[in-house]
């Protein structure tokens, strides 16, 4: 087998570029995922006051800019040595757990969940949010955008902005909210839990009459069996906004938990040559390379790691949800494996969120106007940890004495699953690849749907990649001759 | 459909009342020529277009479509990745014509297309503009973070603006 060393993909070709490389008795050796990165942001934050991070960090990303907003905010809370009063951290978990339902949503309905409403064998020009309106009728599509603007709000009244927010600073937030705002979040708290109802009914009623969408979530097509890991509470439930970030092996046994500002003793990262991203991993188990297996470090984020991570939901109806998937797809309560459940589990996730957002917003602290701690320590560094909606996110930053950054260090939700999407691919590759036979018809779709499960953020945002990802696919012989590219632009 | 986010919601710089044309600036402000669709808004707002709203925004697909409820036509100003033109070269093209992998903008990874968004958002009952044109400023990359512009896409701000301003007295003509 020849070795290729692959300049990994440039924005300017705007594809994810996958090479599957042929041993010599025509299966697939390797199969290579490589995606864009944006450079130097850590140069362009040194130099800026510390304070600026929670505004400046949301621009990293168009889609999740809440998630690094709030990670921001806890790291210069740490900076600083300072504690929220109660109000101003319950209206960071307000706003978090709205855009929790925002997010979730979104990518059910519009992205991933038309693999699962249209089917995986739907044409992929149809797998997609016109073609769920015209699947489960406009009505539904109505909700989906009244959701979106419930949302939205919520994050507005809170964050100050629709989109970016901005009022996360270190010790707390700039602003409080009134009575009736918190009369406004209330009722839009009732209509994110109606929804959420609605979502894991359309799922349990899809899940048995589509024999697909069952071998989607079980099948093996796109099942690994690695370490999982994500934030629980003091009572060992899913938490989005803060607590200790808990480890299990692929069978269930509890690896351990940690301090989030511990991250660097327990995770390390991987270089591999063909790409610009790191693969990170457990430092306790090693690093084996993108295999499955207790011996292999490699660990699973997101909605299917916290599930299976944490003993429960932490409100009652997401409660009940997580017990009817247990029941359903693991009943020993062992892990979770195959990908595709990320879908369900992300459900479950929602309505924690909208139960969440009731709670808070009925919470008779919320209002108070008490929602920062002025800091008064000497500025030096700090951790802010949150589960982002693709997972764990962490943001380091180190600064002088005047709270001016020298140095940051992030790890985004998207690259902890760096490992397990390669493989998903990988085993994508396989499936369809066989002594020298390559079977193209449905090759795109199973790679595209085998990336899709885990809601990858490679790049910033709207870039780049659209919805239907551009994709090419190289196929090589041996001896590192292409033998066929697949292209969906 | 009213729940939508309303006209004019993003980043307002100046609202019209629904009906009106919207001209939104497309991309990051931090991640260098990629940010040049908002700095041909701040240019187009020192100049006298009461009757278009000015917007920019950081979104696409559907959040991009949801802005764009309530108006009768639209202007998107956006960097663009093309191969085949020269890096701060300035066009002016029908959505329907641009091919929107191209558009930095107009698609995401965790969203759908506009053009898909849009359809399913008339099929929701949404009023979306139909007449929408894209004026795309050539950048040669996006993906590195920094607050300036590269010269030959600086040079291409007014340019653009221009381009903005000739849709927008075309469209008065219409």
């Amino acid at each position: 087998m020849t070795r290729l060393t692959i300049d990994p993909v440039t924005r300017l070709e705007g594809h994810g570029k996958i090479e599957i490389l042929l041993d010599e008795a025509g299966d697939v050796a390797h199969t290579y995922f490589q995606i864009p990165e944006l450079r130097g942001f850590e140069a362009f934050c040194v130099g800026r006051p510390v304070e600026d991070m929670p505004a400046l960090t949301n621009r990293i990303c168009g889609v999740c800019p809440e998630a690094h907003h709030m990670a921001a905010a806890k790291a210069a809370d740490a900076v600083y040595k300072v504690t929220p009063p109660p109000a101003g951290r319950k209206l960071r978990e307000l706003l978090y757990n709205a855009f929790y339902v925002t997010d979730h949503a979104t990518h059910f309905y519009v992205l991933s969940g038309p693999d699962l409403i249209m089917g995986p064998d739907a044409p992929a020009a149809e797998r997609n949010i016109l073609g769920v309106v015209k699947k489960v009728g406009a009505e539904v599509g109505k909700q989906v955008i009244d959701l979106r603007h419930a949302g939205h709000r919520v994050i507005e009244i809170i964050g100050g902005r629709r989109i970016h927010p901005c009022t996360g600073v270190p010790g707390g937030m700039t602003k409080a909210i009134s009575e009736a705002e918190r009369q406004e979040i209330e009722a839009l708290g009732q209509q994110m839990i109606d929804f959420a109802g609605f979502s894991l009914d359309l799922f349990d009623k899809m899940f048995a009459e589509d024999g697909s969408i069952e071998e989607l979530v079980r099948g093996d097509l796109y099942r690994h069996e690695t370490y999982y890991a994500g934030l629980v509470d003091a009572n060992d439930k899913v938490t989005f906004y803060d607590g200790r970030i808990k480890v299990v092996a692929p069978d269930g046994e509890v690896f351990g938990s940690y301090e989030p500002k511990d991250y660097r003793d327990w995770i390390a990262e991987k270089v591999e040559p063909w790409t610009f991203l790191k693969f990170p991993y457990l430092k306790g188990v090693g690093w084996k390379g993108l295999v499955d297996g207790k011996d292999s470090g490699i660990y699973t984020v997101a909605p299917l790691g916290r599930l299976n991570v944490a003993s429960g939901m932490a409100t009652p109806r997401a409660q009940a949800a997580y017990e009817k998937y247990f029941a359903t797809l693991s009943p020993d309560g062992t892990p979770v494996h195959g990908r595709g459940a990320t879908h369900w589990a992300r459900l479950i996730e929602l309505m924690q969120g909208a139960e969440t957002v009731l709670e808070l917003a009925r919470d008779p602290e919320i209002t108070s106007p008490h929602v920062r701690a002025v800091p008064t320590e000497v500025p030096t560094e700090g951790v802010g940890t949150v589960e982002a909606p693709r997972g764990t996110l962490t943001h380091h930053y180190w600064t002088d004495e005047n709270g001016i950054v020298t140095r940051v260090n992030l790890i985004v939700g998207t690259t902890n699953n760096y490992g397990p999407i390669a493989m998903s691919v990988d085993k994508a590759a396989r499936s369809l690849i066989s002594k020298g036979t390559v079977v193209t018809e449905g090759l795109l779709d199973r790679i595209e749907m085998g990336f899709r499960a885990y809601d990858p953020c490679f790049g910033c945002a709207t870039h780049t990649m659209p919805g239907q990802m551009p994709m090419i696919v190289t196929i090589r012989d041996q001896d590192g001759n292409p033998l066929r590219e697949l292209r969906r632009d | 459909m009213t729940s939508a986010l309303g006209a004019g919601e993003a980043y307002g710089l100046r609202f019209a009342e629904p009906g009106d044309t919207l001209v939104v600036g497309l991309g990051n402000p931090i991640l260098g020529d990629d940010g040049v669709g908002w700095r041909v808004i701040d240019e187009l707002d020192s100049m006298d277009h009461s009757d278009a709203s000015l917007q920019q925004a950081c979104v696409g697909g559907v959040s991009l479509m949801e802005i764009m409820v309530g108006y009768r036509r639209a202007i998107i100003v956006d960097a663009v990745i093309d191969p085949e033109a020269v890096p701060g070269s300035v066009w002016c093209r029908p959505l329907a014509e641009v091919e929107t992998r191209i558009a930095s903008h107009l698609d995401s990874t965790h969203d759908a297309s506009l053009p898909a968004a849009l359809e399913a958002g008339r099929a929701m009952g949404a009023e979306l503009p139909t007449d929408i044109d894209v004026v795309g400023i050539v950048i040669e990359r996006g993906d590195v973070f920094g607050e300036e512009l590269s010269d030959v896409v600086e040079a291409a701000v007014p340019v653009a603006a221009a381009a903005v301003e000739e849709a927008l007295r075309g469209r008065r003509s219409r």
